[in-house]
C-alpha cells in the first residue's frame, strides 16, 4: 500500500465509510428473526454491489485497484458480519453503522498485511 | 480489419477518461511508472498511449513511437505529446494489425494495456514480432488475483467493467509466457494485482 499520507488517509476514509454505510444498509434490510445464513449471504452480495458503486467516486480521488480491492472486501465482510448479527438480535441503526465501520477498519488492516506479504519481486516458482 | 468494437468503446470513453484516471490512479502509480520507464533506451514502441497520462512518467529526451486503437484518445493526448521534452510520434493503430516491420524496436512498453486488448496472447505475439532479437518488453499492468476471495471479486467486477473498458481478471503474466516471450521479472506493487512485468524475446 502507499505510504503517502494522502493515500493512507484516503484508504482509511473510504473503507470506514463504506463499512459504515453497508452496516446501516444491513440494519435497513435485515430484521431479527431472519435466517442468519440467508441474511449473511444476501448482505454479502448486496454489499459488494454497493462497494462497487462507492468505488467510482473514491477511485477518482484515491486510485484504481488499490481502492477497488479493499472496498469490495470491506463490503463483503461488513455485509456478512452486520447482516448476520442483525438477524440474530435487535440492533440500533447506530450500532450497525459503527459495527460496519469497525469491519471496514479490520478489512483494511487485513489488506495491508496481505499486501506486505505479496508485494515485491515474485519468485519464479510462484508463476 | 480493425477491431471497430474496441475502437468505438475507447473513442466513447475518451472525453471523460481523464476524470476517472488522472488524479487518484495516476498519482498513485506515478513513482512506479517513473521507475519502469527509466529503462527506456534505443528504439521504443509505447503501446496504447491513450490520453497521454503516462507521458508525465517518461524520462526526457527519448524518441518514442506510440500507438493507440482510439483516434479520439490520441486527440486528447495531443497537448501532452506536444509538451513532452523529447519526441513522440503517435499513430492510431490496432496492436493486432501493426504495420511496423518485423524486429524494428529495441523495447516495447505497455501501461494498463493488456486488461483491454481483446485477444491478449495474439496482441503479445504481435509485440514479439516487432521486437528485435533480445529486445525487451516492459509492462505496467493490473491483473486478476490468484487468491480467494479476491479472485472471485475481480471476476464479478469484470462482468461490469468490460462493458466500459478494462477487464479486471486477466492472467497477463501467463499470457506473456503463452505468447512465447521469456518473463524475467514480475514485481508486485499492490498485492498480486498491480505489477510490473519484464520479458525478453
Amino acid at each position: 500500500m502507499d505510504h503517502r499520507l494522502y493515500f493512507v488517509l484516503g484508504d482509511l476514509f473510504a473503507n470506514l465509510l463504506t463499512g459504515a454505510l453497508v452496516g446501516w444498509l444491513s440494519w435497513l434490510i435485515v430484521d431479527p428473526g431472519w435466517n442468519m445464513w440467508i441474511a449473511m449471504f444476501l448482505m454479502m452480495a448486496v454489499s459488494m454491489l454497493v462497494a462497487i458503486i462507492l468505488w467510482i467516486p473514491f477511485s477518482v480521488l484515491f486510485g484504481a485497484m488499490e481502492v477497488m480491492v479493499p472496498l469490495m472486501f470491506t463490503g463483503m465482510v461488513s455485509g456478512m458480519v452486520v447482516g448476520m448479527w442483525a438477524a440474530m438480535e435487535q440492533l440500533s441503526a447506530t450500532d450497525c453503522f459503527y459495527l460496519g465501520a469497525v469491519c471496514g477498519l479490520i478489512s483494511l488492516v487485513v489488506i495491508w498485511i496481505l499486501n506486505s506479504a505479496l508485494r515485491g519481486t515474485e519468485p519464479v516458482r510462484w508463476r | 480489419m480493425a477491431d471497430l468494437v474496441t475502437q468505438r468503446k475507447w473513442d466513447k470513453a475518451a472525453p471523460t477518461f481523464d476524470i476517472m484516471a488522472s488524479k487518484g490512479a495516476e498519482e498513485r502509480w506515478l513513482p512506479a511508472k517513473r521507475e519502469l520507464f527509466s529503462n527506456m533506451d534505443g528504439k521504443i514502441l509505447f503501446l496504447a498511449l491513450g490520453t497521454g497520462l503516462d507521458i508525465a512518467a517518461f524520462p526526457p529526451g527519448k524518441e518514442i513511437t506510440a500507438i493507440d486503437i482510439s483516434p479520439k484518445m490520441l486527440e486528447v493526448a495531443e497537448p501532452r505529446i506536444a509538451a513532452y521534452d523529447g519526441s513522440i510520434t503517435a499513430q492510431a493503430m490496432d496492436v493486432h494489425e501493426m504495420d511496423f516491420e518485423d524486429e524494428s524496436f529495441d523495447q516495447v512498453f505497455t501501461s494498463c494495456t493488456f486488461c483491454s486488448v481483446p485477444n491478449p496472447v495474439e496482441g503479445l505475439k504481435a509485440l514479439k514480432r516487432v521486437l528485435k532479437p533480445d529486445g525487451n518488453l516492459f509492462m505496467f499492468e493490473h491483473t486478476g488475483s490468484r487468491y480467494y476471495p479476491f479472485k472471485l471479486m475481480m471476476t464479478l467486477m469484470t462482468q461490469i467493467s468490460r462493458r466500459l473498458g478494462p477487464e479486471m481478471n486477466r492472467a497477463t503474466v501467463n499470457n506473456v509466457e503463452a505468447a512465447g516471450l521469456n518473463v524475467t521479472e514480475v514485481n508486485n506493487l499492490f498485492m498480486d494485482v498491480v505489477k510490473t512485468i519484464k520479458a525478453t524475446k
